[in-house]
């Protein structure tokens, strides 16, 4: 689970009504709207990496966003570290005079 | 993930965000985001991708890290983070992680042609020297190599650099950093005589006007951008434009955008130029005053070998113009020539020399840039059309010149890797030059970088074949005995040849001049272009390939031996970012496994070498210079038994461990506060590696217009980086102006007190004329440099232009960010951008696979006509992040001739459907 803080910018006229649009986005919560200078600061919460980044692109394909960048991230644990080699390492004879077959076509 | 631990955990996220949004937080929310992080401890670092160098806090818990945030504190980017930022905390842990040396062995010996095994350290190293003394006994110091880096910390460099300078006796160090800033470093020198950028990047907020030429940086410096975009929305006044060849997401937000032929930028700064010249919006009183004209040779090649001996068939017309080039009309006018005119190419080995010429001289250089012939000439997009073109090149004009505007011009690959990479470099400096619009708060040209510490390291500690620290370099015999000194070394131990750049080290590994050489921190062999050269090199019998590297990268598939290595957080560091701001971070979790830093590396490996092994006579193919015999390093041994040291010394005794650096103490008092040093305890021997070679290598800079503050001071809580010269305690915020610079001379207004190449004969545009030298001491030069075409342009066989570059998500050859195991899904492969009529021309639609094909080899990639990346008709791009569409296969290896940097933007393909 990956939980990030989002400062989305919008022109002042637009505030509100970014920050309406951007609440009815699934794992989104508007925690600060301030209206005179087009700053609003979100929550997203997402499943994966790229949950996450296909979230900020969708609120970047909103209309009159004029920056929306992450400012924190919180992270659940990973996964153990494997102590072995690589199978693509261990996979391949390489002949003298020529390239590894997974470099080539 | 309990409930309340995620409402805590998005308070936290919500108040942290807000903090950096100079949002007011109830003090509630403040209390409970104080609780969410009570068991997290949180400490201050530097962001591990580009080069904005974006202050980031690292939380651990339990030895792990577990999150980050943009440090709000850091003035560069002031809270915020890009997506990259967010990576941070993530590329530590992908799964195919290093962790134990690999070599290749059959029958329990090292074997070119087996299968890598997991060995000791100890062994490792043991072939590593063996093959290292034999190579070196047979070809001496010019037959090892390092390929190192721009992502190096400052101490991992300073430790290859002195090893391989001080210890081997070899200039074949190189980084990855050539490929991204050598061409903006060979124009800071020639135009001031010192690296580095003159402003910072509260030139931004500074300023009314920001032009991007060949920048996508709403992609690649996206927190750059957000200063940028903020600035545009709060003033009306302010215009951003942005030139590119192919349409990009900074065009989004740009008031213009112009649309350009490859190569044609520097037509288009001539005709600035010329603008300026006959609107008189020269700023006579700055120019007189600071400023020299000067030019140089046109006919200096494009840094390709001079022979075709090595060329696949099908290159070997490119590489025919290496000798001679037939001009093309567009060049003939340029250049005051006749169109066929065959120009042999005759200073190829001198590229970078030059001389004075008059301010009326440069006049008749610029004056065949007139609209009408830039217009037509550089026009990139056909379907524009030509008048709409020519009323944009007026605007930009216009907005340079304006008296009343403030004017902040940057640039990344556009125009580092570019044919002629230093001159577009030099030009943009001209034009501000000649306006008087430099070094000032919002006026002023700007290289940003694109690695973490291209700056910090390989420029200013000096990790390149030519350089030593502090802007000193090899060739330079004052320069050679200051480091000597400075190092203790006996006089004459140090190589005055220049060494190998890192596509020369390639071309050296494939004709056998090369038969040694060791990648750090970087991957070359997906990095380089005309990669399918290289790759066969590397698997040459004779040559060994030792890869530092964190994970299986194309340059680890491709070596002979493998070490882990320790990443970022894993290990002390300073990096220093394109603004010249040096930034420090401890050690935060250990690395996992066997894996090991890459200082502890190098010191490791020097433990192996005895004076006597390195310090005798030893041959250089082709040296010359005064003092030594020719062909020749002098045995240095018997002096240096004067000075104190035994033959029987080791490297790591006389050159790092010494006595003076084993006085700084591991642990340490001062600012490790409880934090690790693997590298120290794996040592044993009590001192502290990183802050001993700091504070050793700023002795070079302190007092020579390079000065850097103490190690300790950059982990004090109250400091977010400085940016040198760091004099009495107090960072310099625009160097050259005597309001801001302590170097400046008193009453001078403005002083470009650089020191390197300020003598010059002089001539006119074509040669020198009279070789008597003249001092242009504090000035600057302004110079002319004519348009040249791409020696590789699309034909009736490769008929479309192809370009290379980043996207947001992934971050050069994707070491890391690919690790990331969802990344494989976000974006599964690279995509080739094209125009949707080309594809459909080409029987091919979006999302269909197909061969990209060169000169040089071909690959598959998928085809996109929509998306982020719009060119127009006749162009092509692609990202170099993925090792399976392995786009240096397909690129060409033409440099900059002068900067030796690569041109990845500029080849001729064919698509067609796979």
């Amino acid at each position: 689970m990956n939980i990030s803080g989002i400062l989305v910018v919008t022109a002042a006229e637009h505030t509100a009504n970014v920050s309406k649009q951007l609440q009815d986005l699934a794992g989104i919560d508007v925690h600060y709207v301030d209206n005179a200078m087009g700053r609003i600061v979100i929550t997203q919460e997402a499943a994966s990496i790229s949950a996450e980044i296909d979230g900020l692109k969708r609120i970047r394909a909103l209309p009159h966003i004029v920056l929306a960048e992450m400012s924190c991230h919180y992270f659940e644990e990973d996964r153990e570290l494997l102590d072995a080699i690589p199978a693509e390492l261990d996979d391949e004879v390489l002949e003298s005079d020529s390239v590894p077959g997974c470099l080539n076509e | 993930m309990d409930l309340t631990r995620r409402e805590f955990l998005k308070t936290s996220a919500a108040t942290a965000t807000a903090t950096a949004a100079g949002i007011s937080v109830p003090a509630a929310a403040l209390a409970e985001s104080e609780q969410a992080d009570a068991d997290v401890q949180w400490d201050k670092s530097v962001c591990r991708f580009c080069g904005t160098g974006c202050g980031i806090m690292v939380g651990t818990r339990d030895g792990r890290i577990v999150a980050t945030k943009g440090d709000p504190d850091a003035p560069v980017n002031r809270g915020l983070n890009c997506i990259k930022g967010y990576f941070n905390g993530k590329i530590q842990y992908g799964k195919d992680r290093l962790t134990r040396p690999l070599m290749r062995m059959k029958d329990g010996k090292f074997d070119k042609q087996g299968k890598f095994q997991a060995v000791s350290w100890e062994r490792a190293f043991d072939e590593m020297e063996k093959q290292f003394k034999k190579t070196y006994r047979e070809k001496g110091p010019a037959g090892v190599a390092i390929f190192g880096s721009g992502q190096y910390t400052i101490p991992e460099g300073y430790v290859s650099a002195k090893l391989m300078k001080a210890g081997f006796r070899s200039n074949n160090i190189d980084p990855n950093a050539r490929h991204c800033m050598a061409s903006a470093v060979v124009a800071f020198i020639q135009t001031f005589g010192i690296d580095e950028p003159a402003g910072n990047y509260d030139d931004i907020e500074h300023t009314d006007t920001v032009v991007t030429w060949g920048a996508n940086m709403a992609e690649c410096h996206p927190i750059l951008w957000a200063r940028v975009s903020d600035r545009r929305l709060s003033d009306d006044n302010v215009r951003l434009v942005n030139l590119t060849t192919i349409s990009n997401q900074t065009s989004d937000i740009a008031d213009l955008e112009i649309i350009f032929k490859p190569g044609t930028d520097l037509a288009i700064q001539n005709y600035i130029l010329r603008e300026i010249v006959i609107n008189d919006a020269v700023n006579h009183d700055f120019v007189n005053k600071h400023c020299v004209f000067s030019t140089g040779p046109y006919d200096i090649g494009y840094g390709m070998r001079g022979t075709s001996k090595y060329a696949f068939e099908a290159e070997k017309d490119i590489q025919a113009k290496e000798l001679e080039v037939t001009l093309d009309p567009a060049e003939a006018i340029a250049q005051r020539r006749k169109p066929g005119e065959i120009v042999k190419q005759n200073n190829t080995k001198k590229p970078v020399k030059h001389w004075l010429i008059s301010f009326e001289e440069f006049k008749r250089g610029v004056e065949p840039y007139t609209l009408d012939f830039v217009a037509e000439l550089a026009k990139g997009d056909p379907d524009e059309d030509l008048e709409s073109f020519k009323k944009k090149l007026q605007t930009l004009a216009e907005l340079y010149m304006d008296k009343n505007r403030k004017v902040g011009s940057y640039w990344t690959m556009g125009f580092n890797q570019h044919y002629r990479g230093s001159w577009v470099n030099e030009q943009i400096y001209a034009i501000h030059l000649l306006l008087g619009k430099q070094a000032q708060p919002g006026n002023g040209a700007f290289s940003l970088t694109g690695q973490p510490s291209a700056c910090g390291t390989a420029r200013e500690v000096g990790t390149f074949a030519h350089r030593l620290p502090a802007d000193l370099v090899v060739f330079n015999p004052k320069h050679r005995a200051f480091s000597e000194k400075l190092w203790k070394l006996p006089a004459n131990t140090l190589n005055p040849k220049v060494g190998s750049h890192i596509t020369k080290i390639m071309r050296d590994l494939e004709d056998g001049s090369v038969n040694w050489a060791w990648v750090q921190v970087n991957n070359p062999f997906q990095a380089t272009a005309n990669a399918n050269h290289w790759l066969k090199a590397a698997r040459k019998m004779d040559n060994f390939l030792v890869v530092s590297d964190p994970y299986p990268t194309v340059s680890a598939k491709v070596a002979d031996l493998i070490l882990p290595t320790a990443m970022i957080f894993e290990k002390w560091g300073l990096y220093g970012n394109a603004e010249r701001r040096t930034q420090a971070w401890r050690q935060q979790v250990s690395p996992p496994g066997e894996a090991m830093g890459d200082v502890w590396q190098g010191l490791e490996f020097s433990k192996r070498f005895k004076l006597k092994d390195v310090w005798g006579e030893q041959p250089v193919a082709g040296l010359k210079a005064d003092g030594f015999e020719d062909g020749k390093l002098p045995d240095v041994l018997a002096e240096a038994e004067k000075m104190g040291y035994s033959p029987d010394d080791t490297l790591y005794d006389v050159l790092f461990a010494n006595a003076e650096n084993r006085k700084v103490k591991w642990p340490d008092k001062s600012v490790a506060r409880g934090h690790g040093n693997h590298i120290a305890e794996k040592l044993g021997d009590g001192w502290f590696p990183e802050k001993a070679l700091f504070n050793e290598y700023r002795q070079f800079g302190v007092g020579h217009q390079h000065d850097l503050a103490e190690f300790d001071v950059y982990y004090r809580d109250d400091v977010r980086g400085l940016k040198w010269p760091v004099v009495n305690g107090k960072e310099t915020e625009w160097r050259f102006n005597e309001k801001y610079d302590p170097y400046c001379e008193k009453g001078s207004g403005f002083d470009f007190y650089g020191k390197a190449l300020k003598a010059l004969p002089g001539g006119d545009l074509d040669k020198v004329t009279s070789a008597d030298k003249t001092s242009l001491a504090h000035k600057a030069k302004i110079f002319f440099r004519p348009y040249a075409a791409p020696p590789e342009q699309p034909d009736k066989n490769y008929d479309l232009w192809f370009s290379t570059g980043r996207v947001l998500e992934h971050w050069h050859t994707g070491t890391m960010t690919r690790r990331v195991p969802e990344l494989h899904r976000a974006v599964p492969t690279a995509q080739l951008f094209m125009h949707p009529h080309d594809a459909e021309a080409r029987d091919v639609k979006r999302n269909d696979v197909v061969w990209i094909e060169s000169r040089r080899g071909k690959i598959k990639a998928v085809v996109e006509t929509q998306g982020r990346n719009r060119p127009a008709k006749g162009y092509t791009f692609a990202a170099f992040f993925d090792e399976g569409v392995f786009v240096n296969k397909v690129c060409l290896d033409v440099t900059c001739p002068m900067s030796k940097e690569e041109d990845f933007k500029k080849a001729a393909i064919k698509v067609y459907k796979a």
